[in-house]
């Protein structure tokens, strides 16, 4: 059971921003995937939910064997994909446990009852540390960010995906913050669930510590290792990367 | 015997409407509201029998208007009849008059004629002058001071066959610190043919009152043309929170007033459309504030589908003395058919100082980007744009703060979406 990415090349309007990414995350596996900013990373989180605004021109995505590079962003989502998006969009009009209820059931061939549903969401919230008031606002209108990923990441929750994509959930959080949201996605880690998470800073990966830590530059995947990689890029920044792979090139 | 204040009244309408020409509305730009297809001489008023009871009223009416039990009183016009009229006998025990303004003018003269046509005008046009004119059956609802209401007035306009010209009139006066909620639908079922409605409505706030108002016009599929005016007077420490609602019409010319006149007065107008096929809308608004300190706020949002077209107009005015005035307009529009038009003109007149008074308008499309977030979440694109669409109105049907009414338009808005759901699908696919 894995995720996978093959060649992967994809062009916003005129720009090839992947250029031959391949990456495989298993189920159970926590991977992190580490970059400058526009080396690709969003763009990759994007094309593998199916914004289309993304435009694959070469490679593919499959899911345990099922090719969904063409499906639909719901298709996906229904395969078991998940991405918590760096800037959620705001529903205005639509109570955040309205909108939980309508995408629980988008999941399921029949309607979760009232009470299992309920109670899901109030076991969810516990884990998440969030105010019960919260489930009444319009999701993300008028949200702190702090607000907006602990209902991404409730969403996920709720969800269950077996893949999840977490897109710079840590940016826009202070520690305080960054703490509960790490502490949500730890307890949601295991043998049913794969993590990939996008990130630019080391910050959340001393609290979701991954087993796989990919950097990327300029559209590929130029380097692979386990967590000391992170510590690498930590202490030196990615020029060291970038110099590496000039190198290797030339 | 002398003519009657009514008789001296219609017999004047009657020379304006003779002398006016059928009217053509002109806006900047490419809007233009003309009735050069309304066969005005073909249509007539339609008497209609009236009925025993509630039972007897089509299943049209009765799901628009709930059961009987949850109104304080109903009134219901067909065509140019009263076809029933009942109060709840608690309400009346309390005073409270609710019955056809023409019964209204031989019971009650003394008090409808203190307040008959205040605010409306002859002079203004043909069709305000042909339904001053015209008028039968009619609503007239008197609250006396101090009294609450729970429960809703209910007024309906019907218009069950083509051929019928409905010359329709509502006056309401809502004595000091009294309360209630008014309801006036305006409905027909799918016509086959040509109809129309010419309505006025007028509405009387008295010192300290507090009303909630709630207009819903569904005029089905039919070619109904509605020219009608709604007008609603706040003296002062009054409030009034108006929520028309606008759900179909083949051709709506509509000015909806409201007029802040005295101190302390305080109006929530929040209104809703939603246009489809070749449905023309144009609303033209007037917030009035005459005295200082007054509040306002006005937000309108429409959605349109399939070739639709909408206009609204919506002009804030602050006379002269009526300083410490804070008033707000807000409208927006959302197109869900490339061949869909609406046009948004929010404007302001202030004739004096110390004022806060701003506008703004909006017309916009289903946002991308939260369609694709909400698919991300497995939510099909057509629930991904009814949810977006239902949210968006969903700031203006909670105003309405009447259960059984936000349900029934939710219940048509989202029936109106599933019917132009491959449309807009379509729309929303090509544009992504």
């Amino acid at each position: 059971m894995s995720l996978e990415i093959q060649n992967l090349h994809v062009r916003v309007e005129d720009r090839e921003i992947l250029r031959g990414l391949d990456l495989n995350v298993a189920q159970g596996e926590t991977h992190a995937l580490m970059g400058p900013n526009g080396s690709g990373k969003s763009t990759l989180a994007n094309t593998i939910m199916g914004n289309p605004n993304y435009e694959v021109t070469e490679g593919k995505i499959v899911l345990d064997g099922e090719d969904l590079t063409e499906a639909d962003p719901d298709e996906r989502a229904r395969a078991g994909l998940f991405m918590a998006f760096q800037y959620p969009a705001t529903i205005p009009g639509v109570s955040v446990a309205n909108f939980l209820r309508t995408a629980v059931n988008a999941g399921r061939e029949e309607a979760i009852k009232v009470k299992e549903f309920g109670q899901l969401m109030r076991r969810n919230m516990e884990l998440l540390r969030i105010d019960p008031d919260f489930t009444r606002r319009y999701l993300n209108e008028g949200f702190s960010g702090g607000e907006k990923k602990r209902a991404e990441i409730l969403q996920l929750a709720m969800l269950a995906p077996r893949f999840a994509v977490l897109d710079e959930t840590d940016s826009g959080l202070d520690v305080d913050a960054l703490r509960v949201v790490s502490d949500g996605v730890n307890a949601l880690r295991g043998e049913e669930r794969g993590f990939l998470v996008i990130t630019h800073y080391t910050r959340i990966l001393r609290y979701v510590r991954p087993e796989f830590v990919h950097v990327m530059l300029d559209g590929r995947i130029v380097r692979e290792g386990g967590p000391e990689l992170a510590d690498d890029l930590e202490e030196k920044g990615y020029d060291w990367v970038r110099e590496e792979v000039a190198a290797s090139a030339a | 015997m002398p003519p009657s204040a009514l008789e001296e009244s219609r017999a004047a309408a009657l020379e304006v409407f003779e002398r006016e020409p059928v009217p053509t509305w002109r806006r900047s730009g490419f809007w233009t509201t003309t009735l050069r297809h309304l066969r005005l001489d073909e249509l007539e008023p339609r008497r209609h029998e009236p009925l025993g009871s509630y039972d007897e009223l089509s299943d049209l009416v009765r799901e628009s208007v709930g059961p009987l039990d949850a109104l304080s009183g109903l009134i219901v016009q067909s065509g140019a009849s009263t076809v029933f009229a009942w109060i709840d006998p608690e309400a009346a025990a309390q005073g409270v008059l609710f019955t056809p303004l023409e019964r209204a003018w031989e019971e009650h003269g003394e008090l409808v004629e203190r307040w008959y046509m205040r605010r409306l005008s002859a002079e203004e046009g043909k069709f305000p002058a042909a339904t001053a004119a015209f008028w039968t059956g009619g609503a007239f609802l008197h609250v006396p001071p101090e009294v609450r209401l729970e429960k809703p007035l209910q007024v309906v306009y019907l218009i069950d066959e083509p051929g019928t010209a409905q010359y329709a009139h509502t006056l309401g006066v809502v004595g000091h610190h009294a309360e209630c909620t008014v309801r006036e639908y305006d409905l027909a079922p799918d016509l086959d043919g040509q109809a129309l409605h010419s309505g006025a409505f007028e509405l009387y706030l008295e010192e300290g009152a507090q009303v909630r108002l709630a207009h819903l016009q569904d005029w089905g599929a039919g070619e109904v043309h509605d020219i009608s005016t709604k007008r609603v007077e706040i003296a002062r420490d009054a409030h009034c929170s108006w929520v028309p609602i606008h759900l179909g019409g083949h051709l709506t010319r509509q000015e909806l007033d409201i007029i802040t006149a005295g101190q302390g007065s305080d109006m929530r107008h929040n209104g809703l459309y939603f246009t489809e096929g070749d449905e023309h809308l144009d609303l033209f608004t007037t917030d009035l504030h005459e005295q200082g300190p007054t509040t306002g706020d006005t937000v309108w949002k429409g959605a349109l589908t399939g070739s639709s077209r909408a206009s609204y107009e919506g002009l804030i005015k602050i006379v002269k003395g009526a300083q410490d005035t804070h008033t707000y307009l807000q409208t927006h529009s959302m197109l869900l058919s490339p061949k869909a038009k609406a046009d948004s003109i929010p404007s302001l007149i202030v004739e004096t100082d110390n004022v806060s008074a701003s506008h703004g308008g909006t017309v916009g499309e289903v946002d991308e980007e939260s369609v694709f977030y909400m698919m991300t979440r497995g939510i099909s694109r057509m629930d991904a744009v009814r949810i977006l669409v239902e949210g968006y109105f969903e700031p203006v049907v909670s105003k309405l703060d009447d259960p059984a009414l936000e349900a029934l338009v939710r219940g048509r808005i989202a029936e109106k979406l599933s019917k132009a759901e491959d449309e807009v699908a379509e729309y929303i696919a090509e544009r992504s």
